[in-house]
């Protein structure tokens, strides 16, 4: 049973990575190199007190332009989005196995809760300290920390995710309103903990503000798509399968004795 | 066994499936994982440098 989750998982993983890389394609890797450019040529855009500044982030930027050349990073780059689908696919499927019995909500419902709380765990907790950084962006700490710090927040995600779903659990018997009320606050809390307390690590630089929002906004949507995705195409792939809970059954048991 | 709870499930995947399949399982996302997410070998890391931005995560 696990198996046939995880090759489900591992297909609809491999549909939304296909999406996505074609995503990385024909939006991300001219968008990213625009934004090198941009960049890269910040001291021509900026006179005077942002020169020196902008020659900085140019030396930067260039130094990743040369180790490879720009067409094998846009194809490992596309290759890589087909991956992270298929990544993300499995993992979410295994995930589904152990969890689908905990989960609130019936049938498909219960793979977008799930979908949810992966895109808090692998994304929004991270970016909540460290934002999707635009190219020239002027980082604090060094790779290493950096990383710790975002697999430590990945941790902190999945706790919150984890709260989130007991504390609609626990209300929802009374009441749905409250109960997805209960299911916010974890997540509401996060976000205000870290907006007070979390120092500020990613400087983008002379990058247009207007541009890093553009940039950081579909960052974002683009990979809650992807989950929508790996959410949805699993659903219809276990729906084709056959697969019922038995709560499920249950419940059609008792509509139509 | 029912497969209706947690412990089920995971009874369920330990009756269905030896210790080796699960390893491979677990050691195939790992190191997917690391390579997309972790890996700092310059010329990889490098080549996923547009990827690493738009999916937005920690990059040199």
């Amino acid at each position: 049973m696990l198996v046939d989750y995880l090759e489900r998982g591992v297909l609809a993983g491999a549909i939304a990575g296909i999406a996505y890389g074609a995503y990385m394609a024909v939006v991300a890797n001219p968008l990213i190199g625009y934004m090198e450019t941009v960049a890269a040529g910040g001291d021509h855009a900026h006179a005077g007190e942002h020169a020196h500044e902008a020659g900085e982030h140019a030396h930067a930027a260039g130094e990743h332009a040369h180790a490879v050349s720009e067409a094998t990073t846009a194809a490992v780059s596309v290759g890589s989005g087909v991956l992270w689908g298929i990544l993300l696919g499995g993992v979410f499927a295994l995930a589904f196995y152990f969890l689908e019995p905990a989960l609130p909500g019936r049938g498909r419902v219960k793979t977008y809760v799930l979908a949810g709380a992966g895109f808090l765990t692998v994304s929004v907790a991270p970016w909540l300290v460290l934002p999707p950084t635009t190219p020239g962006a002027e980082q604090a700490f060094d790779p290493t920390l950096r990383i710790a710090i975002y697999a430590g927040l990945m941790a902190v995600g999945a706790v919150v995710a984890v709260l989130s779903v007991y504390a609609y659990r626990r209300v929802s018997a009374r009441s749905r309103p409250l109960g997805g009320v209960a299911a916010a606050l974890p997540i509401v809390a996060l976000v205000a903990v870290t907006a007070i307390a979390a120092p500020t690590i990613v400087e983008s630089g002379s990058m247009p503000a207007d541009l890093v929002t553009a940039f950081r906004g579909l960052t974002a949507l683009s990979q809650a798509a992807l989950w929508a995705l790996v959410a949805g195409c699993f659903g219809w792939l276990q729906t084709r399968a056959g697969v019922h809970s038995t709560a499920e059954r249950r419940d059609d048991l008792l509509a139509s004795p | 066994m029912t497969t209706e709870t947690v412990h089920g499930r995971i009874g369920a995947a330990r009756d269905d499936l030896t210790t080796a399949q699960l390893l491979a399982v677990f050691a195939f996302a790992a190191a997917l994982s690391f390579a997309l997410l972790f890996l700092q070998e310059p010329l990889i890391h490098d080549s996923m440098h547009n990827f690493r931005h738009a999916a937005g995560v920690v990059c040199h």
